[in-house]
């Protein structure tokens, strides 16, 4: 249970979740209540690879530790340091769509021509739990539709949007 | 409910003899089995496709198979056998689906070919149609009358309501000119509105809106739906279906205690989890198993007759193993009835395969559809989308009045589900947010909140008239892995109907800007749909899955295909059921006026094969 190896790979998935939780705006807390963190952080690794998950976890790491000594805030120490990256920017916005909608979609065509093509990058559904456990439908106060039903008459009330900070 | 005997039988299947082949398990083909097995008949039932939704475990592979799938469209949970193909949203625009496509409009209507039918993922909107809508050419001099009149079919409309079980409230049904026999009331209370649906009426109720030199008030309106409520008087909701083969299970057909009301699972279409909303297989499951038999996985593909009495005396089909092949073997299938329910298109096809019911040169034409137009907008205040029933309420009143001696007749169909159906909405509105906005944390959440909650969408549905150049027709160069024929379409949307057509999107647009609502309409950005020019304007248009009109009703069997009973003028133990003998449509889904008339139909066969 607590060999090396194991160690880096919880350590691995605090960060994903860390930095996942940057980009959705719901809490780790709540995002390991989805069930899907291994899953979406393999879905990432699977198709990207671990070096190129590892070194957005590095930019991540980084700037989350150069944000207590900085004027900026960490949304734009992200925004510089990630989301403007051609390689890491569009698999971390890869990341918050998996989140809220349970989907890999497919990196754009430009990632590819100057990265390399990657086995598996197609837009598919992670798995049947990721599609119900998608984050999209508690942010607005709804379902999944087909599953998690609120109960007969619920729709007639309004909707309860969780405030989030 | 008893065990029915299930396909294992099949091969031993050719020297029997039944009262009655029914073709299709869809509604109007189990209606007639269940009553006539009631009746003491036995009754012999071929589906084209696998009985997958019968038993409630591969029911839930269904569910299973619409969370996997990408694009979640209508047929995503039900994916046809390799031999019993079947039109596709997606086929559409490519052109290259099941349908032959040849024009000059796509047609843009689909359905489902497996047990239970395209009730597996209707909407469930059973609304009756309209008394004038029965009298269309002798009130407003367009289209044709039906053979019967409103009250004629009254006493079904009931039967139909109770047998589908229809949630809806009397009280908020009668306008228009329609009424109910005296004393009745719909099985179940109305579904309760949505919140959203109420806001809407508040601001819109008591409206008016010009149509030609007709000023018509607005007010939303419940829509009866056939899903799960509370029910009226000793009324028991049916549940889901659980019908096992011989030897699992507990030989009960239907599952006690699941869907007996709707829980808001928000996926009418495709498919409800928990059949809180009806389809055919409640209906089978309560057929009388000891005189049904049902074959699935059986392709109807030839109607043999008797040459000197020119009576149908087999029905052949093709029986396979495994849906993934088009491996299969020849049978007939004998009774002293034949019912042809296999939908209004299969139905004529069948026909016309078989070279069957050409002398009024009426089979395959006045195919119809309502093509309907989509406005979506963003309310001022979030309204709770994405909630419960797709559908709950309508506006109504654009169905009938004397502009229809101009234009057609509309029907407001006010959405529970937001932009999804034009725009793809949630999901695109996350892409979008990332892609091309840019958002991300805290800036994407509260961007799919403030915008996702306001989401509101209507679908216009329009009339159309009957044509004759609007047909399925066959052509031996086109066919599939059985080597039956594949429909060919000829499409077309006229001139009366466009007229509606752009009344309707009028329409929505004095409804938004009443309601406070920004027109967000733009069908360029939207999901894609076929569409039409008029009137310098570009018209999107959908299609309803409302087919009708291919074998149609009449009393002249020169003008006709089948009688008022719904029996082909041309072989008189040969019945052809469905929304295909409609003459009109009028502005109504035609599942439950299609469930009216089997039944009908049905009591009509149950006096004639006694005697």
């Amino acid at each position: 249970m607590t060999g090396p190896r194991q160690l880096d790979g919880s350590r691995r998935l605090e960060d994903f979740l860390a930095f996942s939780a940057e980009a959705t705006a719901f809490t780790v807390f709540e995002l390991r209540g989805t069930g899907q963190s291994q899953a979406y952080l393999n879905t990432c690794d699977g198709i990207v690879g671990t070096e190129v998950t590892d070194c957005l976890l590095d930019r991540y790491d980084a700037a989350r530790s150069a944000v207590v000594a900085s004027e900026s805030t960490l949304p734009e120490l992200l925004r510089r340091d990630i989301l403007s990256d051609p390689q890491l920017g569009p698999v971390a916005r890869n990341i918050a769509k998996m989140w809220f909608v349970g989907v890999w979609y497919e990196l754009p065509r430009a990632w590819t021509e100057a990265f390399g093509a990657r086995e598996g990058n197609a837009t598919f559904v992670v798995s049947t739990q990721s599609y119900t456990e998608g984050l999209l439908w508690p942010a607005i106060g709804a379902n999944p539709p087909g599953a998690k039903a609120p109960g007969f008459g619920s729709w007639a009330h309004p909707p309860r949007i969780p405030v989030f900070p | 409910m008893s065990e029915h005997r299930s396909d294992e039988r099949a091969n031993g299947i050719d020297d029997a003899q039944h009262d009655v082949v029914v073709v299709g398990a869809g509604i109007a083909g189990s209606l007639v089995a269940k009553r006539l097995t009631q009746a003491g008949f036995s009754v012999l039932v071929l589906e084209a496709g696998p009985a997958t939704a019968a038993a409630f475990d591969d029911y839930s592979n269904h569910v299973q198979a619409f969370y996997a799938a990408t694009s979640k469209g209508p047929e995503s949970a039900w994916p046809p056998a390799a031999g019993v193909p079947q039109p596709d949203t997606a086929d559409i625009r490519t052109g290259d689906g099941y349908f032959v496509q040849a024009g000059p409009l796509p047609y843009g209507s689909t359905y489902t070919r497996l047990q239970g039918g395209s009730t597996l993922h209707w909407l469930g909107v059973s609304l009756r149609m309209l008394p004038e809508d029965f009298q269309l050419q002798s009130s407003y001099g367009v289209g044709r009358d039906w053979p019967l009149d409103y009250w004629a079919l009254e006493p079904f409309y009931g039967e139909a309501e109770h047998e589908i079980g229809v949630a809806a409230d009397v009280v908020d049904q009668t306008h228009l000119g329609l009424e109910f026999a005296p004393g009745y009331d719909y099985p179940m209370h109305r579904i309760p509105p949505s919140y959203s649906d109420r806001l809407l009426a508040a601001a819109v109720d008591g409206m008016t809106v010009n149509l030609g030199e007709d000023q018509l008030a607005l007010k939303v309106r419940n829509y009866p739906a056939a899903r799960n409520s509370m029910p009226r008087g000793d009324y028991r909701p049916v549940g889901a279906v659980d019908q096992r083969r011989a030897g699992q299970g507990d030989g009960h057909g239907l599952a006690r205690d699941l869907g007996q009301r709707c829980a808001g699972n928000t996926a009418c279409t495709p498919i409800c989890p928990i059949q809180a909303k009806y389809n055919a297989g409640k209906t089978l499951a309560q057929a009388d198993g000891r005189t049904l038999q049902v074959v699935a996985q059986a392709v109807a593909s030839k109607i043999q007759l008797d040459p000197v009495t020119g009576e149908v005396r087999g029905i052949e089909y093709q029986r396979y193993d495994d849906p993934a092949s088009a491996r299969h073997t020849v049978h007939v299938a004998r009774g002293r009835v034949y019912v042809l329910a296999a939908h209004a298109i299969e139905n004529a096809k069948l026909m016309l395969a078989s070279g069957l019911g050409s002398a009024s040169g009426m089979l395959g034409r006045n195919l119809m559809d309502h093509p309907s137009i989509y406005g979506w907008g963003l309310a001022s205040h979030p309204v709770g989308p994405y909630r419960g029933p797709l559908s709950t309420s309508g506006i109504d009143d654009l169905r009938g009045g004397p502009f229809r001696a101009r234009h057609a007749a509309l029907r407001v169909d006010v959405g529970n589900d937001g932009w999804r159906a034009p725009t793809g909405a949630p999901d695109s509105t996350v892409t979008d947010a990332v892609a091309n906005r840019g958002l991300f944390g805290t800036a994407l959440r509260e961007h799919l909140r403030s915008t996702l909650s306001r989401h509101v969408r209507f679908s216009l549905n329009v009339e159309q008239l009957p044509s004759r150049s609007n047909r399925v027709s066959i052509d031996p160069r086109y066919v599939d892995l059985l080597g039956n024929p594949r429909p060919v379409i000829n499409y077309d949307i006229d001139e009366y109907t466009l007229a509606g057509m752009a009344a309707a999107k009028r329409v929505y647009q004095e409804v938004f800007r009443r309601a406070g609502i920004k027109d967000c309409t733009d069908p360029e950005q939207g999901v894609w749909f076929p569409s039409v020019a008029y009137q310098g304007d570009t018209l999107h248009y959908h299609g309803m899955g409302h087919f009708a009109g291919t074998h149609v009703m009449g009393n002249d069997p020169a003008q006709s295909v089948v009688d008022t009973d719904q029996r082909c003028w041309e072989h008189r133990n040969l019945f052809l059921v469905g929304s295909g003998s409609f003459p009109t449509m009028g502005t109504s889904n035609p599942t439950l006026t299609l469930a009216a008339l089997a039944l009908r139909t049905a009591r009509h066969l149950a006096k004639e094969l006694s005697t």
